[in-house]
């Protein structure tokens, strides 16, 4: 165990936790921060994406001891009133079925809004190829993402 | 003839207001440990407050198929309410909820199940709302209407809100008869209604299963036997025990009495080392520190390879089901052409993104569960059963879960949750990896065709044989009424051989299997015959298969089962027919070599929805040689409640099954599954998701189920979109390059 200090969504944090621990696993059982979620631990299905200093990354594949002092948005931080153009797309098209992927589906297309605005299909594969959702929402998650870089670019 | 004033009980609110319960008579009990057969009660189903605040209680799973809105949207389309006033209560597990109406959520039936109930609940409250208004302004109730949640006098144009009208509603008696509504005038069934999980979701607040958590609770996991029904001989935790945030170390295994009183497939836990510490982490890291001696059992020497050799020995000697017609004078006859072809369908994981978890605490005379469960009462029964407590003593707590697919009908994480809280006291959160989730898994059933057809010289198909092999008993397209191409003369075999792996129910069941041998073989007959797939599906089903003599029919069969065969039938034909007329099919594709593109076709039901698609496949370099460009999906499923959700379950569906037909199978070696998480467990990603158009037939008839039927008819078609293309017969799954390029691909 070590103690160790965090800023997640602007607020900061010191705990103790060995210095191997994920920080998905920080986030969930340690600051009790639900909406990352855990699909895989080994950087394969995106449900944990989190920012971290602005890029997005996999929470399970980040242990605590190497991001010191970092400075971590969740979906929880990403606005305070849910209103991000890509979470209003997200409603607006109703993306969502069983929601579990979508905290990171909606982190994952927030970063690329951010590096392109007006993403191709072809851009968009390539940034959302990471994240899994096997309820099969790919064709919304498409949609929404096309309808939030329209709002974006307006 | 049950009375209406037996099943709907009509109450005063505490603090003012209408409650609506239900009674109603239960079909019958399929579980055994539902401690009343009689009657599903639902109290407080529907109360409207004095603020015309409307509360529904939902008894359904929500996993994304969307009940969850689309049930209450029912409910309050019926009443007549503001859907902005309609709050949605989540219930806890009652024993009364029994499995035909509300208690259990799976075989797409949610909606199919309940719709009657739901709408003579909400149809009754609009009554009495109604009178009660017409009581107040001396007017005959004739004079009124009802919409948004007001009573209005539509001579005087006055209006009533519902919470106005709550109170006085409650004192009157339940109306003897009411009248639905006619769908014309339907205000919020039939329109794309949003889902009420979406805000939280989006904002990172909605909660799942794993997303439990109690005060003083503690995290386990466990290292389970890899070989199904393996015994743990003995292990050392020396090392376990030294990982940080270790608190407890022990084995997990039941009693003989304690199994002996266990459902062997719902309520099946394998055996396995228990870790408890104080983070999901810790547990998950102690595991590897374990040292384990298993003893793998009669799996243990067992491999894919080997199950598909007992299969093929299996298709030897299996018994016949049934025959119509003389098959064997129709192979004897030498002017017959025989055509025989083998089907494989392989296991199929279902790596629901949620891996598997539950939530437990024991308090020595009572035990509280948190789940993502398809049916709570299997939770309560067989948690009950484990800890040793009566039923009454087990609450379950369903939470969302984050897909179900037929998984969650067992109640493995449940029981151990409750096994572990009961042996330290504490409450406790399991949590499985997702390699615990995919090599423990309750796979899909494999299942083996072995096809036979005599095709007379004037081209007609006389007689099909079909011998099935299976891991499982159910549906292999060697049921007698599971047919519904005419074919003169038939015979089917059937024959089981054990499973080396966990099995249940996944998206489509059977039918999934038993439209791989069925649709592709139909095709290659068609193309045999130089005919048109769809034209040679309409000539099959232009009359109905001939059974034999109905007077022989069981009672089941006559007054059940031939009505629903009927309407699936003429669905078939309803939803090829507008494939035809609307040009779907006849699409030209462009050829050439590289540039070439295939079209199969491929129709099946799910219970009574019946589901066309048309694949349009290019081929590729990739490892499975093929990709999906477009499916167009023809859905006959009646009324559509709500055309958003039904057209995201045929998506998601045909997402799932592609997934299946792409990177689906099993490895197994020595009993132990090979597959561990999603770099070898692959799943359909966003850049390989086809464009997807999905067509519901327009239909008044009541609504049937949506969150299968999308699946089965999706490997056919792009294996018959394959043959298009490249000429090449796939009778198996997954599809790999060599497969299709050939060996040096
Ligand atoms: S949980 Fe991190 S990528 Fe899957
Ligand atoms: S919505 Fe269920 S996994 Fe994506």
């Amino acid at each position: 165990m070590a103690q160790y200090s965090l800023t997640v969504n602007q607020k900061r944090y010191t705990f103790d936790v060995a210095p191997d621990t994920p920080l998905l696993w920080v986030l969930r059982d340690t600051l009790k921060l639900y909406g990352t979620k855990y699909g895989c631990g080994i950087g394969q299905c995106g449900a944990c994406t989190i920012h971290m200093d602005g890029l997005p990354m996999r929470s399970c594949c980040l242990p605590i001891e190497s991001i010191q002092d970092k400075q971590i948005i969740t979906i929880e931080g990403l606005t305070e009133n849910a209103d991000h153009p890509v979470q209003k797309a997200w409603e607006e098209e109703d993306v969502p079925q069983c929601g579990y992927c979508h905290s990171g589906q909606i982190m994952s297309a927030v970063a690329l809004l951010d590096r392109i605005p007006d993403p191709t299909d072809e851009d968009i594969n390539r940034a959302m190829k990471g994240n899994i959702c096997r309820c099969g929402t790919y064709p919304r998650i498409r949609k929404a993402i096309k309808l939030a870089a329209k709002d974006i670019s307006s | 003839m049950t009375s209406r004033r037996d099943f709907i009980k009509v109450g005063s609110l505490a603090g003012g207001g209408l409650l609506v319960s239900l009674v109603v008579p239960a079909y019958a009990n399929t579980t055994s440990n539902n401690v009343n057969s009689q009657e599903i009660k639902m109290n407080k189903f529907l109360s409207i407050d004095t603020d015309g605040k409307i509360t529904v209680m939902l008894t359904k799973h929500e996993m994304g198929q969307g009940t969850g809105t689309s049930i209450p949207t029912i409910l309050a389309d019926e009443l007549g309410a503001d859907w902005s006033k309609v709050q949605i209560k989540k219930s806890d597990y009652h024993p009364q909820y029994t499995w035909q109406e509300m208690g259990t959520t799976g075989g797409s039936g949610s909606i199919e199940r309940t719709w009657d109930t739901i709408r003579e609940a909400g149809a009754t409250a609009r009554e009495m709302l109604k009178q009660a208004a017409a009581t107040r302004w001396g007017v005959d109730t004739m004079a009124l209407k009802v919409e948004n949640s007001f009573v209005t006098n539509i001579g005087t144009n006055e209006k009533l809100e519902f919470g106005e009208l709550a109170e006085t509603a409650s004192q009157l008696p339940v109306p003897e008869e009411v009248t639905l509504k006619k769908s014309k005038d339907y205000v919020y069934i039939g329109k794309p209604i949003k889902n009420r999980i979406t805000k939280k979701v989006v904002s990172g607040n909605a909660r799942f299963g794993l997303d439990m958590n109690l005060p003083g609770m503690v995290y386990a996991s466990i290292e389970k036997c890899p070989v199904f029904q393996g015994k743990l001989i003995e292990f050392d935790a020396t090392e376990a025990k030294k990982v940080t945030g270790v608190l407890d170390v022990f084995p997990l295994i039941l009693s003989e009495e304690e199994k002996s009183k266990i459902h062997p497939k719902r309520g099946y836990v394998d055996k396995g080392v228990v870790i408890v510490a104080d983070s999901t982490w810790n547990a998950f890291k102690a595991r590897k520190a374990l040292k384990v001696q298993w003893d793998y059992g009669q799996h243990g020497t067992r491999s894919i390879t080997s199950l598909e050799k007992e299969m093929a020995q299996a298709s030897e000697t299996a018994p016949m089901t049934f025959e119509i017609g003389n098959m064997e004078q129709v192979f004897k006859d030498e002017d017959n052409e025989i055509i025989e072809a083998e089907y494989n369908n392989p296991h199929q994981a279902h790596a629901l993104m949620e891996p598997i978890n539950a939530t437990a605490h024991y308090q020595g005379d009572r035990c509280e569960i948190w789940v993502g469960a398809q049916d709570p009462s299997i939770v309560n029964a067989e948690v009950a059963n484990v800890i040793g407590l009566p039923t009454d003593a087990v609450s379950v707590h369903i939470l969302n879960s984050g897909g179900s697919f037929g998984r969650r009908y067992h109640v493995d994480s449940s029981m151990e949750a409750a096994f572990i809280s009961k042996k330290i006291k504490l409450p406790v959160k399991v949590t499985w990896s997702r390699e615990d989730e995919i090599m423990h898994d309750h796979f899909h059933p494999c299942l083996r065709n072995y096809l036979k057809a005599a095709i007379s010289s004037d081209g007609n198909v006389l007689g099909l044989e079909n011998t099935a092999i299976s891991t499982t008993g159910y549906s292999a397209w060697s049921n007698k009424w599971d047919h519904y191409y005419a074919i003169p003369n038939m015979r089917c075999y059937l024959s089981k051989v054990p499973t080396l792996v966990a099995e249940g129910a996944w998206r489509s069941t059977g039918e999934h299997s038993a439209n791989l041998a069925k649709e592709c073989f139909i095709d290659e007959l068609a193309d045999k015959l130089g005919k048109d797939a769809v034209d040679f599906r309409l000539e099959l089903l232009s009359r109905e298969v001939d059974w034999g003599d109905p007077s022989s029919f069981p009672d089941w069969v006559k007054k059940y089962f031939l009505p629903r065969k009927k309407i699936i039938r003429q669905r078939h034909i309803e939803v090829m027919r507008f494939v035809k007329e609307n040009g779907l099919w006849d699409k030209q594709m462009p050829k050439g070599k590289g540039k070439g593109k295939g079209k199969g076709f491929a129709i099946s039901n799910f219970g009574d929805t019946v589901c066309a698609e048309i694949a349009e496949v290019t081929l590729n370099e990739s490892e499975s040689g093929f990709r999906v460009d477009k499916v167009t999906a023809v859905v006959h499923c009646g009324m559509v409640v709500n055309p958003h959700f039904g057209k995201g379950q045929i998506e998601g569906a045909i997402i799932w099954a592609l997934t299946a037909l792409k990177y689906g199978g099993l490895e197994a070696e020595n009993g132990i599954v090979q597959r561990t998480n999603f770099h070898n467990c692959k799943v359909l990603r966003m850049d390989e998701s086809p464009e997807i158009e999905v067509v519901f037939i327009e239909s008044d008839e009541r609504p049937t189920g949506l969150g299968e039927p999308g699946t089965p008819p999706l490997a056919p078609a792009v294996l018959n979109a394959i043959f298009d293309l490249s000429g090449k017969r796939i009778r198996k799954m997954p599809v790999t390059k060599q497969d299709i390029h050939g060996m040096d691909a």
